[in-house]
């Protein structure tokens, strides 16, 4: 087991992770209550609330253990150290990244900390066309409450709210759209503005530094840069999970895990990928479908002074209105990333005039919008190779086109001289009266937007109906006896607001399901 | 073998006019790199390097001068970052904006031959482009920018801070404390 510099903290527990390196070249061949594959936001939750009932529970990540202290805080890197397809994970177009952590504590090490609660109204469909009664903001509360608790979120203080994030809220409040700080995950925020790339002085309030210490006290063994592969089936049960662990040389080293309950929680994309590899649990035929991601177009607002957009908390305060989802309701929210990103969301043009742009991106207002998309992806496999069907439907588009009009009024209307929106060509609007004749002027189409995905979601579509879905409402896969779902790829639709609450929340509720049925 | 997957996904690519099935082909015999090499080609430096030359020219800026920063190395380092069928992609996609300026953009030379101006023109005109050409010249500036902005100190010139606990000494909180009982 790796010793990290964290765990000589006194009195603080500590994660203890088995590298494949420490794996003999033989392979290991493993026993457990419960094989929870994944170390997310929806596995870490369900590896210490099973532990801490008293399991013997295992945990397979297919990342690397990356300690915080080797975080570099610097966003190449992190992409190349820390996400999925080292940040090159896109649609099949081409024309959507779809960013995704593939470490120990997966996307919750490099997402910007934000927190919101499933919005009613989507609680609400998912009971009417769903089944998903049991669902309800209510029952859902007393989970809510304890991960929020758990993980210290909090909205933002004042001193957390930076001149971007001021802006917003100035700037929402005078064209009458509702604004305020965001809340966070974080405990006395540093604010270094790294978030996507790590946090490395452990505030924001990651599975890397809450519940996969707390699970590995309590006994869970974690091994990272072990991929789970195949299953051995007996009738309804899963036996056996077949994983490969490979190490710094590139070496394989297999490893077999025996275990009564197998929880698989890989996220919107890895969890369908591995059933379908195995041609298990689909008898509904809707493994892979019903993908969704949050299309995330990012907006820039060009002001006279300086706003250094991307110093303090990356995100600091959100806009729109996040009750209505399925009306239309759209989210913003204020952040920004280095020059790698900034130059990555928006064209700035070519020449002179990109320099120019890079030169004046100090003086950014900047913000990326959130919608609730419908569920028209898939994800499959084409041969060995993983495929994300998505493009943006023209439902969506027109709630998208919604939030740029609204984030461009908001830029105005806070003072900003220019908006730059993120098309794949150079566009801007010049003043507020253009507003509405350059937003209408937009069209679908591929490769017209730069639009990046942090909420892959959907492709286990959770039901009470086994024709219709895949797991059932208590999180338990309809077709096994003994495979559950507690991931992001479960939600019927999409949420609009950033999933990470609703995945803990979600994996804590089924984790007492679970128990409930031991 | 490679020629075949080669051909296989640059049938997958020409949507464009039929012109860029007759460019493509009569491309020197790197035009079959194999698609898993990690290293550039040396078509491939010489478009990035005249690429970036009028897409991001720092002379007269405050920007990082561009030729203290190995662009083209970086994005060398991009590729090995990159699944197979994605790399291959990639490079058809650059062979065909490079040679597309043949007969697609009536140039009668490659992109990398034209003077400074018309390389500019003819990136804007593939950003106004076909699906594909927008889909390609989107790519080009994106690696262009990797290669350029993993740069550290091209950030600091515009402002970007930059890592910053380590020169600020900001301690680790380590990890948090376990909940109590009563919490969960």
């Amino acid at each position: 087991m790796a010793n990290l510099p964290k765990a000589t903290i006194q009195g603080l527990p500590s994660l203890k992770v088995t590298s494949p390196d420490q794996i003999p070249e033989a392979g290991l061949q493993l026993e457990a209550d419960v094989l929870v594959i994944g170390s997310g936001a929806a596995g870490a939750v369900t590896a210490y609330e099973l532990a801490r009932s008293g399991a013997r529970v295992l945990v397979l990540e297919a990342g690397p253990h990356i300690p915080s202290s080797e975080f570099e805080e610097h966003a190449p890197t992190a992409l190349e150290t820390l996400y999925q397809d080292h940040g090159n994970q896109v649609n099949t177009t081409g024309d959507l990244a779809i960013l995704q952590g593939k470490c120990v504590g997966g996307s919750t090490v490099v997402n910007a900390a934000a927190c919101f609660r499933a919005p009613n109204q989507v609680l609400a469909d998912w009971a009417t066309e769903h089944g998903l009664e049991n669902l309800s903001p209510e029952a859902l509360r007393p989970y809510f409450e304890r991960v929020e608790r758990n993980l210290s979120v909090h909205q933002n203080e004042p001193h957390e709210v930076n001149y971007n994030g001021r802006l917003l809220i100035e700037g929402a409040k005078k064209v009458g759209i509702p604004a305020s700080p965001i809340s966070r995950n974080i405990r006395d925020c540093a604010l270094t503005g790294h978030c996507v790339s790590g946090c490395k002085t452990d505030r924001k309030q990651s599975m890397l530094v809450t519940y996969l210490p707390w699970a590995s006290e309590l006994g869970a063994t974690i091994l990272s840069g072990t991929r789970a592969e195949s299953f051995d089936v007996s009738g309804r049960r899963v036996t056996a999970v077949r994983a490969v662990a490979t190490d710094a040389a590139g070496k394989e080293k297999p490893v077999q895990v025996r275990a009564g309950l197998v929880v698989v929680a890989a996220g919107a994309v890895q969890t369908p990928l591995l059933f379908q590899r195995n041609k298990i649990g689909n008898s509904s035929g809707q493994i892979g479908l019903n993908f969704a991601c949050h299309p995330s177009l990012a907006v820039f607002g060009e002001h006279e002074n300086d706003i250094y957009a991307w110093v303090g908390a990356t995100l600091s305060a959100q806009a729109g209105d996040i009750e209505n989802p399925l009306r239309g309701g759209y989210l913003l929210e204020a952040g920004m990333v280095g020059p790698v990103i900034t130059s990555a969301w928006i064209d700035g043009g070519v020449g002179s005039e990109f320099v120019e742009f890079m030169q004046n991106s100090k003086k950014f207002q900047a913000a990326v919008t959130l919608i609730h998309d419908h569920n028209v992806g898939r994800v499959y496999l084409d041969g060995d190779r993983k495929r994300i069907d998505y493009d943006l439907d023209d439902r969506d588009f027109e709630s998208m086109r919604e939030a740029l009009r609204g984030t461009a009024r908001i830029y105005f209307a806070a003072g900003a001289r220019r908006v730059y929106l993120p098309t794949t060509r150079k566009t801007t609007i010049e003043s507020a009266d253009q507003v509405d004749s350059v937003i209408n002027g937009l069209q679908n189409g591929k490769h017209r937007y730069r639009i990046t995905s942090y909420h892959p979601q959907g492709t286990m579509r959770m039901g009470a109906d086994a024709t219709k879905s895949v797991v059932g409402p208590n999180g338990l896969c309809h077709d096994l006896d003994n495979v559950y779902v507690p991931d992001a790829s479960l939600f019927p639709s999409s949420l609009l607001v950033n999933p990470q609450i609703t995945v803990y929340t979600m994996a804590s509720y089924i984790s007492d399901q679970i128990l409930a049925r031991a | 073998m490679r020629t075949k997957l080669y051909r296989r996904s640059f049938t997958k690519l020409t949507v464009l006019t039929g012109a860029s099935v007759l460019v493509v082909p009569a491309c020197r015999d790197d035009a079959v790199t194999p698609p898993n090499e990690l290293t550039l080609t040396s078509d491939e430096r010489d478009l990035f390097e005249r690429f970036a030359e009028v897409f991001l020219p720092t002379d007269g800026s405050s920007l990082k001068p561009r030729a203290e920063v190995p662009v083209v190395d970086n994005i060398e380092h991009a590729f090995t970052l990159m699944d197979a069928p994605t790399l291959e992609q990639v490079r058809i996609g650059l062979k065909l904006f490079d040679y597309g300026a043949v007969l697609i953009g009536l140039h009668f030379a490659r992109f990398v031959h034209l003077s400074a101006q018309r390389r500019l023109d003819y990136i804007k005109r593939w950003e106004d482009g076909l699906e594909i050409q927008r889909g390609i010249s989107t790519v080009l500036k994106k690696l262009v920018c990797y290669g350029y902005w993993k740069d550290i100190e091209a950030g600091r010139a515009i402002g970007y801070q930059g890592p910053v606990s380590k020169a600020g000494g900001i301690a680790s909180l380590g990890n948090a404390p376990m909940p109590s009982a009563t919490n969960g």
